[in-house]
């Protein structure tokens, strides 16, 4: 009875509104699915990173086979360094795991090569200040060679790879797409609590006059106020489902079409935006509990 | 059932609607609220619905302060507490039976109930056979039956009925009057604020003169000046 009441309220009201609440929901749609892009768009640039850096600044690259006496000389060495901010050993194990997800459906790179005689163990390094990235150089005595490779004659070591400037523009260029995308979906976010908020009202305007029977009659604040709640809540939800929908659109028809073709590129993958979905509602719902308050607040006082 | 002591109420703008009052109402009564227009009768009404509050003074409903309760129980003040008004007040798309329903529904009442009670009470007003019409079929009469039958139907220990006769010809408004009447012989308590002289005189219940916000009357078996 009571859920039937509830129901039947909403769909009168989403019917009596059609044109606002159309508004209200291709807002709340455009402004989800823009928040879940600026998610998207820093899994993708994440994965990127760690996948091209292992999200570490420095990497020194030991000489296969690397004996355990070296790698502990090696990590007293460089972790002594003040440079040197956190220092983790990759061995074979580790390193391919890492392979295997840069390369993740790549048969040629997968089962052409074999990941542990090609990939040398090695020194996962973040600075503790960037600036000081010579003592790393400087304590290995390496030097950059023709090729741009940083050679280093220290026993043991192979050679030095400096992520820095890579890992620096990576991150510029995800904070310009991310905050980008994520300042837009702000503001539509914020048009779309107003648009939902507008309907609301319009609604409870529409039908002051059952509303003021329903508080003659001593029906409670909550039973007058549901069914607009629900109203908005479905308005956002709506948003959130198309938001969700055409998240996954583009990645079967934008990213799928670049997988393989790129290389050395991980590409999200529909877990991803699994993982968008449950932000885009959650921020769907909290639309629908703001425009509420705001719609409701000056209507409903006994 | 109803008291108001030393109340008084001056709205926002400085008008003062009522200014020292106090009524006694007790269960069972009849009680018409007379005077000018702008003597506080509405005003009256209001403050016993909590639509407004006094400025000073105590107002008990039912044993209930007013003053003192909060706005979670303002409801069920109200389902205890019926009202009728000049405008009927009715959904015009909502037929006879759903304007009446709806006061049941909207307070969570089981659909059984709603389904024995509703033409239970449009039999009483005398509507038994229009539950399915829409307001606009009907007389004025009959719509003020209407909005009686849903003031009734949560059975109201109280019922607030202001100038139920203001728009209706005078055979009519004796009808209705038979009807409050009836409602008031089965145990209701009924507070009616009216300037209709012919009415208040014929049927010789209390009368409670308001004028510039003083009871200046009081008087069992009144007429109206």
């Amino acid at each position: 009875m009571r859920l039937e009441y509830y129901f039947r309220e909403t769909a009168a009201g989403l019917r009596r509104n059609g044109i606002v609440a159309f508004a209200a929901m291709s807002t709340a749609f455009i402004a989800l699915f823009l928040f879940g892009l600026s998610l998207l768009i820093s899994r993708e640039f994440s994965l990127v990173k760690d996948a091209w850096t292992g999200n570490v600044q420095v990497a020194v690259y030991l000489t296969d086979p690397a004996k355990p006496e070296t790698i502990s000389r090696l990590q007293t060495t460089l972790g002594d360094l003040e440079a040197v901010g956190s220092i983790e050993y990759w061995d074979k194990a580790r390193t391919c795991q890492q392979y295997d997800q840069l390369f993740e459906g790549q048969e040629v790179f997968q089962e052409g090569v074999n990941c542990e005689e090609a990939i040398p163990t090695s020194f996962r390094i973040n600075l503790s200040d960037p600036a000081k990235y010579d003592q790393i150089t400087a304590a290995l005595s390496c030097i950059p060679n023709d090729t741009g490779q940083i050679e280093c004659t220290e026993p043991g070591v192979r050679n030095v790879s400096d992520f820095r400037a890579l890992l620096d523009r990576l991150t510029t260029i995800t904070n310009v797409l991310q905050y980008g995308v994520l300042a837009i979906s702000v503001i539509m976010l914020a048009a779309a609590v107003a648009l939902v908020a507008n309907t609301l009202r319009m609604g409870m305007f529409a039908r002051r006059k059952e509303i003021g029977i329903m508080r003659l009659v001593g029906a409670t604040n909550w039973r007058i106020r549901v069914p607009f709640l629900i109203e908005g809540l479905v308005e956002a939800l709506v948003g959130a489902t198309l938001a969700i929908f055409f998240l996954f659109v583009i990645k079967v028809l934008g990213i799928d079409q670049l997988r393989g073709s790129v290389q050395f590129f991980p590409l999200i993958k529909n877990s991803d935006v699994l993982w968008v979905a449950p932000w885009v509602l959650g921020f769907a719902a909290i639309i629908a509990i703001i425009a509420g308050t705001i719609g409701m607040r000056r209507f409903l006082d006994v | 059932m109803i008291s108001l002591q030393h109340v008084s109420k001056t709205y926002r703008n400085g008008v003062t609607a009522l200014e020292g009052v106090d009524v006694e109402v007790e269960k069972g009564e009849f009680v018409f609220i007379v005077g000018q227009s702008g003597s506080g009768k509405s005003t009256m009404i209001r403050l016993l619905l909590k639509e407004e509050e006094a400025t000073k003074g105590d107002i008990y409903v039912g044993g209930k302060h007013l003053g003192k309760m909060s706005s979670w129980d303002v409801p069920k003040l109200r389902r205890n507490v019926g009202t009728v008004f000049q405008d009927y007040k009715l959904l015009t798309d909502k037929t006879v039976f759903e304007n009446v329903s709806f006061a049941l529904e909207v307070i969570g009442k089981q659909k059984h109930v709603i389904d024995q009670r509703v033409p239970e009470i449009l039999d009483y007003v005398g509507l038994g056979d229009k539950l399915n019409n829409y307001p606009d079929e009907l007389s004025g009469g009959e719509q003020q039956r209407v909005s009686i039958a849903r003031a009734c139907v949560n059975r109201p220990l109280v019922l607030l009925a202001d100038e139920p006769t203001g728009n209706l010809d005078p055979n009519t408004s004796v009808d209705i009057m038979r009807l409050l009447d009836k409602v008031n012989r089965i145990g209701t308590t009924v507070v009616m604020a009216t300037h209709d002289q012919a009415i208040v005189d014929a049927m010789r219940k209390r009368v409670i003169e308001l004028d510039k916000g003083h009871v200046i009357r009081d008087q069992s078996r009144g007429v109206y000046s």
